[in-house]
């Protein structure tokens, strides 16, 4: 599934995403200038997309446009947080575009096993939720809305939390909404659910 | 009703189309473990209903490069031209020109406002303000830009003259509720000049609202008082009032998840006033019954509207052709920005239509004027405003892309 050839997978989802028309001839994301470009995302992020701490979040195989808008959002000051906003601000759009590249064909991060029980309260609510309706059925993610499936649970508890109560304000509101019926007990099995993903 | 009850309201209404949705939702749901309310745009969805793999369309952040404007693909009738007038805005949205023809741009996502500036011959974006929340409509009076956010409408003095520097806003009306589904304004002043309108949309796709939503209201400028103009209208991101009849016309969107075709959204007139309701949610088109909310209901309780646009097809600006320029057929036609659909499994909208009135001022003809922005199923760009210029050409918004294009004539 990980092709040897980032490049080749990363023109092919880059084509998928805008439907990008052939005979517009376009700089396509690079995966490989992404890398070069990503040094100073690894010293938290890891060179693998794996956060060195679990309040780090995993970008590994994230949708490539989904780490494009949250680059863009700390560049805009749109959104904050762990020094993201500093990070992204010389960064240019080409720029995020080939760092998304480089993380988003990374192999996702290894599912995580959990409380069985914890685990279908979280599926549930999943379902309840329409969830899977923008993050993928398997929350693997898809265009600007990113993977949760293999993500961190600190980072992920953390993350609802702040948009349940406004601190972390997202695209449309859509969100929002989502997560203000929300107790913690169930943000705490939505963050097993998605961990448990691959 | 005071505006403070509207959030507690909305958020029964809200429950209350939960459960509905719930019981129809594609798994089983035994007793519930969280709330359950699904994404608004989402509400009305049915197990058995339209292909549930439509999701809205991602949210413009950032602009095009130039070289990702496809203006080639862009076709016009014979005899006009369109050119990229401006680019690097992102999100650009509503439009509205000043006496001396600076051009001022709202958005919805970035939170940006623009200023376009003519100077020989070529033009210069400044980004006038930053970090407003859905900063969608614009209204330029007496020298002042007025921007409408979400939930206030602020205004920027002697604008035209600090555009390098501008002034901390003057918060005009600032209790306007604060839901974000539909939140986003159209600004548009009267002609006399006393009024803004504006809408304020329903807060989901479809629900009974509080009495304050689905409506087009004003501002009244002297006293700073709003009231409501019209009810039962979903959405409407885009007005104009007709030159001669003083009335205002305007696009109003129709709902989700009903069916690939039906409803349709309008165009419509405002002939009272006062006190007229063009039907939602019990009505669409001015002749549907809702498929849940329109029970025991009739249409003929309602307003109709003047014209059926297609459905899903996303009508947002629309402008009366008031310039000199274009050839005398298209004197008074109405132009609208299409946005484009998300709700449809095949595409529809993504362009500029042309609605030709007859001498009784009703709508007669629709047909495209601008097309190009959908290829197949692809889309690169997202018709949003259209704005009459001083010269008498058109410019046309795209919220996609991030620019503005010119479509002019010549013989």
């Amino acid at each position: 599934m990980y092709l040897r050839n980032p490049k080749a997978i990363v023109a092919m989802a880059f084509f998928n995403i805008y439907g990008l028309i052939s005979w517009q001839v376009l700089a396509a994301p690079d995966a490989v200038l992404g890398k070069a470009k990503s040094q100073t995302c690894f010293a938290c992020h890891g060179a693998d997309g794996i956060g060195i701490t679990p309040s780090i979040p995993n970008i590994a195989a994230q949708p490539p446009l989904s780490l494009f808008y949250q680059l863009v959002q700390f560049r805009e000051g749109m959104r904050k947080g762990g020094g993201m906003e500093a990070l992204a601000k010389p960064l240019s759009d080409d720029d995020i575009r080939d760092i998304a590249a480089y993380f988003s064909v990374l192999p996702p991060p290894e599912a995580k096993v959990g409380d069985a029980a914890k685990l279908a309260v979280g599926q549930k609510i999943t379902q309840q939720n329409y969830c899977n309706s923008c993050h993928a059925p398997k929350l693997q993610g898809q265009k600007q809305v990113p993977r949760l499936a293999g993500q961190s649970v600190e980072y992920f508890v953390a993350q609802l939390r702040n948009i349940r109560s406004g601190a972390r304000v997202d695209m449309d509101g859509t969100m929002g909404s989502a997560a203000r019926g929300l107790s913690d007990e169930d943000i705490e099995a939505l963050a097993a659910y998605s961990a448990s993903l691959n | 009703m005071k505006l403070k009850q509207i959030h507690s309201l909305m958020f029964a209404a809200g429950l209350g189309i939960a459960t509905l949705a719930s019981a129809q939702a594609l798994v089983p749901a035994p007793a519930p473990a969280a709330a359950g309310v699904p994404p608004t745009w989402a509400q009305g969805r049915t197990a058995d209903g339209m292909n549930p793999a439509l999701v809205p369309n991602p949210s413009p952040l950032v602009a095009k490069p130039v070289n990702e404007i496809l203006i080639d693909k862009l076709k016009v009738p014979p005899g006009f031209k369109i050119e990229l007038w401006a680019s690097g805005m992102p999100n650009a949205r509503s439009m509205t020109e000043s006496p001396s023809g600076t051009i001022f741009v709202g958005t919805r996502f970035p939170g940006n406002v623009y200023a376009v500036v003519s100077k020989d011959g070529k033009r210069e974006v400044k980004t006038i303000a930053k970090g407003l929340h859905r900063p969608n409509g614009v209204a330029f009076v007496n020298g002042s830009l007025y921007v409408a956010e979400l939930s206030r409408i602020i205004r920027y003095d002697n604008i035209e003259q600090n555009l390098d520097n501008p002034p901390a806003p003057v918060v005009v009306f600032d209790a306007l509720p604060k839901d974000e589904p539909h939140g986003w304004k159209y600004l548009k002043l009267s002609p006399d000049g006393k009024y803004l309108y504006f809408q304020i949309g329903t807060p989901a796709n479809i629900v009974v609202p509080p009495s304050t939503h689905a409506t087009i209201m004003r501002l009244n400028l002297k006293t700073n008082t709003i009231e409501t103009v019209a009810t039962g209208v979903r959405n409407s991101v885009g007005m104009d009032f007709q030159p001669g009849t003083n009335e205002l016309w305007f696009t109003n969107m129709g709902r989700d998840w009903a069916g690939e075709d039906l409803p349709n959204d309008t165009l419509n007139r405002l002939v009272r006033p006062k006190g007229m309701n063009f039907g939602y949610p019990f009505c669409h088109q001015g002749d549907w019954l809702d498929p849940e909310f329109g029970k025991g209901r009739t249409c003929d309780e309602f307003d109709k509207p003047e014209m059926k646009l297609g459905a899903h097809v996303s009508p947002l600006g629309l402008r009366f052709y008031t310039g000199k320029q274009f050839p005398a057929e298209y004197k008074g036609n109405i132009f609208i920005a299409e946005y484009g659909s998300w709700n449809r499994t095949k595409k529809a909208g993504y362009q500029v239509v042309r609605v030709v009135l007859d001498a009784k001022n009703k709508p007669v003809k629709l047909e495209p004027f601008v097309t190009g922005w959908l290829q197949g199923e692809e889309y690169w760009g997202r018709p949003a405003d259209v704005q009459v210029i001083k010269d008498g050409s058109l410019l046309i918004s795209d919220g996609e892309a991030g620019a503005i294009y010119r479509v002019s004539y010549s013989k």
